[in-house]
């Protein structure tokens, strides 16, 4: 219970740090630029943000223009679905089918998350004692941590095998 | 030459065709005669490919525009460097291309191992010859470079003006030499479940293989990121394109396979595991062909003619189905005794990496592909964008990151709270500081800033567990010999290769992340209309737009730059010259970028636009925090693989006594 509830919070904190698709924008028209892809006759795929070309450079017009009529970023991007379609969205909506697309990726890893939890768990000698398993740590982590004599004495051991 | 071109594809299709035929035939029947008749035909098909290669260069340097395919990407004011490199400018040319490196690959396996490892060998080249002549059909069949036009213009159309940029010349070459590369670890993969020997053996053989295939898929897409800046003029470098996560995928698989590795090298675990992955990232490369040249995803960088989608469907539906069947036959012997010491062990970190790293590359594929995943559903099409990729990925990246520097702390077999304690104390210590010390100067307004806050936490952690890491060892060998620091330090990476090779190239990947994470939270950008002697000011740099200059460069080029002089403190620091560039049967100018590059920070400038009439002009410049660690990180990387990979006398020594066992050219395999 308690790794499941440590395996809940981590994907909540995961989504929450997904958060809106407002993350990469500073303002009202980088929000739409990001929001929206570029629509020209070239079909460059680019998010308009990212797009030189002439059409990207007149949506960016219409958009101050909209933008300084007083409609918001989301009625400017409502009115962009209706004209073009959701293709001119830059990422899936986060409702629907579409939250599909949001969630497959979080609900893969908990999954594999379990999975990986109980390969180890069958994987991992069943006898162990805390006592066992710190002394061995201890050794293994005197290895890593100090070069204490008997680490000296295994690291050259090592070494002159190498060598030799 | 042409006519020599075209025929050597057909020779080394009937060559294939007879190679594949005699060294399975030769491992069948367990006949060294049939055997040594199959034993030229790696060579003689790399030749015929080699040919054809020259030919078709040749038809390039010389402008022989009868051949279609030269018509389409090159003209005579192309320049000699893009002459040669417009060979793979386009489709045909780099089907051929990469039908060359990979008969380069397969000769060279063939060399490498004349007279051992005949166990597996056979049926691995056996394995190579398959898909290049899956190649050779597609180039004789569909796709032939040689195709003659019934009348030759006098003039080619010309390379696209995107392509004509230095790092088209190195990205393209690079990327495919990894993503080729990654057959040579599925071909000896697939023969070692062929011929039932799933030992380690096809691992080692192909280690090396698989760390330098990974490096030039690592480099690629940094090259490929590199041109990307410099030449598409949008400030940015990583668009979350489907054919740049087509290169990006593979790389993630085989980063969790070279990991994953390390357990079945060290505790001859994890199989079935290793097999799946090694299959899976040569799927990957696959896939991401099938979608620079199916047309079925749109994007910027698919061929213009992507034609070939149902032979790559098809091809991927073969890989796939044959992979998927043969682990399954073999799963008896790929069974392997699964044993952990502890629950905390460098094992289990390296499973959770395994994790993370195919968590990312899955939602990269899932994004990939969920347009059509859509369309099938709703019948709706939809577009996946940058700002999925970065809300899903980011995260996930965030943990791997962190995973980096907890990994190396972790003792092999088994380690104890106590001792994990110890061992990240200092460095979450350090990291803890760094976090109090940035506090006061990063801002942390949105949610961007404080995930690069957390980012650059990071990354202090993960240096200072790998700077511990390698004080530990130095400190040990100046205690056991007497040996002064710097000897002590090389002492210590050259007689562990493998290990301090993998943390530099870790090194190079956290000046990765930094980058990353610095320039897309700190980018400035500020877009002006200038008439000449206006000025202005962004992040303490002075613009000064100073005149506007107009270069017929050729018949078939004209350049328009902006001249622009930038100050700091009253200093002058640099004369920018931002162009576009227009080309002869081009709709769209080409925008070349102006750059000050330093560590700290990129002056990014850009020609947006122009007024011949009054020699106004729209001018945008990004200042782009750390883009320069990024590129940075990529020459750690390329060093520490260069350790990692560096011959070793003991390995040389133990390859002489394998050797020396060998007695028989066929060794049946054992149930």
């Amino acid at each position: 219970m308690k790794t499941m509830r440590i395996y809940m919070s981590m994907i909540a904190a995961l989504v929450v740090l997904s958060g809106p698709a407002t993350v990469w924008a500073a303002s009202q028209l980088a929000d739409l630029e990001n929001a929206l892809m570029c629509k020209c006759d070239d079909k460059c795929g680019k998010v308009l943000i990212n797009c030189t070309c002439d059409t990207a450079k007149e949506t960016r017009k219409a958009l101050k223009t909209n933008l300084e009529s007083g409609l918001t970023v989301d009625q400017i991007v409502k009115q962009y679905v209706v004209k073009y379609g959701e293709t001119v969205l830059s990422a899936p909506t986060k409702s629907g089918f579409n939250l599909s697309a949001w969630i497959t990726p979080f609900a893969a890893l908990v999954i594999g998350g379990f999975g990986v939890r109980k390969v180890i768990q069958s994987w991992v000698r069943p006898v162990q004692t805390e006592k066992d398993a710190d002394e061995s740590g201890e050794e293994s982590a005197s290895e890593a941590d100090t070069p204490s004599g008997k680490y000296s004495k295994r690291l050259k051991d090592e070494l002159d095998r190498l060598e030799s | 030459m042409n006519d020599i071109g075209e025929f050597a594809l057909l020779l080394a299709l009937a060559t294939a065709l007879y190679g594949v035929a005699s060294y399975v035939m030769a491992f069948r029947s367990n006949r060294v005669d049939v055997y040594m008749s199959a034993d030229k035909t790696p060579i003689i098909v790399w030749g015929c490919v080699m040919v054809s290669s020259i030919a078709l260069w040749k038809a390039f340097l010389t402008n022989d525009f009868s051949l279609q395919y030269v018509a389409a990407y090159s003209n005579i004011d192309l320049d000699f460097f893009y002459k040669f490199s417009s060979f793979w400018g386009g489709q045909k040319g780099s089907l051929l291309f990469w039908a060359l490196i990979l008969t380069t690959y397969m000769m060279v396996v063939h060399v490498q191992n004349r007279k051992q490892n005949v166990r597996l060998v056979p049926i691995a080249l056996a394995v190579m010859m398959v898909i290049t002549l899956f190649f050779l059909v597609l180039l004789n069949f569909s796709t032939n470079p040689f195709e003659r036009l019934p009348v030759p213009p006098e003039d080619g159309r010309g390379l696209n003006p995107l392509l004509q940029n230095y790092w088209m010349v190195i990205h393209p070459p690079t990327l495919y030499l990894g993503y080729v590369g990654f057959t040579v670890p599925f071909a000896f993969a697939t023969a070692a479940l062929l011929t039932k020997n799933l030992d380690d053996g096809w691992i080692r053989l192909t280690r090396k293989w698989t760390l330098v295939s990974w490096f030039f898929l690592c480099l690629g897409n940094l090259f490929g990121a590199q041109w990307a800046y410099v030449e598409l003029g949008w400030g940015g470098y990583w668009a979350w394109d489907p054919v740049e996560n087509a290169a990006f995928m593979p790389l993630i698989v085989a980063t969790a396979y070279l990991h994953s590795v390390q357990i079945q090298e060290k505790k001859d675990m994890m199989k079935v595991w290793n097999m799946s992955l090694v299959l899976l990232t040569f799927v990957m490369t696959i896939f991401g062909t099938f979608i620079t040249r199916s047309g079925l995803i749109q994007s910027v960088h698919t061929f213009d003619e992507a034609t070939l989608g149902y032979y790559f469907l098809g091809f991927l539906g073969v890989i796939i189905a044959f992979s998927v069947t043969m682990i399954l036959l073999r799963l008896p012997l790929l069974q392997s005794k699964n044993e952990l010491d502890s629950f905390l062990s460098r094992e289990s970190s390296f499973l959770l990496n395994n994790l993370v790293l195919l968590g990312i590359a899955f939602a990269t594929f899932w994004g990939t592909i969920f347009p059509i995943v859509s369309e099938a559903f709703r019948g709706v099409k939809i577009t996946v964008g940058p700002p999925f990729y970065n809300q899903v990925n980011v995260p996930i990246g965030m943990v791997l990151l962190a995973l980096i520097g907890i990994g190396p702390v972790i003792a092999w077999r088994r380690s104890s709270w106590s001792n994990l304690k110890r061992n990240f104390t200092k460095p979450v210590l350090t990291a803890a500081i760094g976090a109090a010390m940035m506090f006061p100067f990063v801002p942390l307004t949105d949610k961007s800033e404080i995930f690069t806050y957390i980012t650059f936490i990071l990354c202090i952690f993960v240096m200072t567990s790998m700077f511990i890491e390698f004080m530990k060892g130095t400190g040990a060998r100046m205690e056991a010999r007497g040996e002064s620091p710097i000897n002590a330090l090389s002492g210590l990476v050259w007689k562990n290769k493998g290990r301090y090779g993998g943390y530099i190239v870790h090194l190079g990947v956290v000046l990765i992340f930094a980058g990353i994470a610095g320039s897309q939270s700190y980018s400035t950008d500020v877009e002006k209309h200038l008439k000449i002697g206006e000025r202005f000011q962004l992040r303490g740099y002075d613009f000064i737009y100073e005149k506007l200059l107009v270069k017929e460069e050729s018949s078939t080029k004209t350049r328009v730059i902006a001249q622009l002089g930038i100050e700091r403190d009253g200093r002058r620091l640099w004369t920018g010259m931002p162009e576009k560039e227009f080309y002869k049967g081009q709709n769209q100018p080409v925008t070349e970028v102006d750059l000050i590059s330093t560590l700290k920070e990129d002056v990014y400038m850009i020609l947006a636009d122009f007024n011949p009439e009054n020699s106004s002009a729209t001018i945008k410049v990004y200042v782009n925090p750390m883009v320069k660690w990024m590129w940075l990180g990529g020459w750690v990387i390329a060093f520490g693989t260069m350790i990692a990979v560096w011959p070793d006398r003991l390995e040389a020594r133990r390859r002489v006594e394998r050797l020396k066992r060998q007695e028989a050219i066929f060794i049946p395999a054992q149930e």
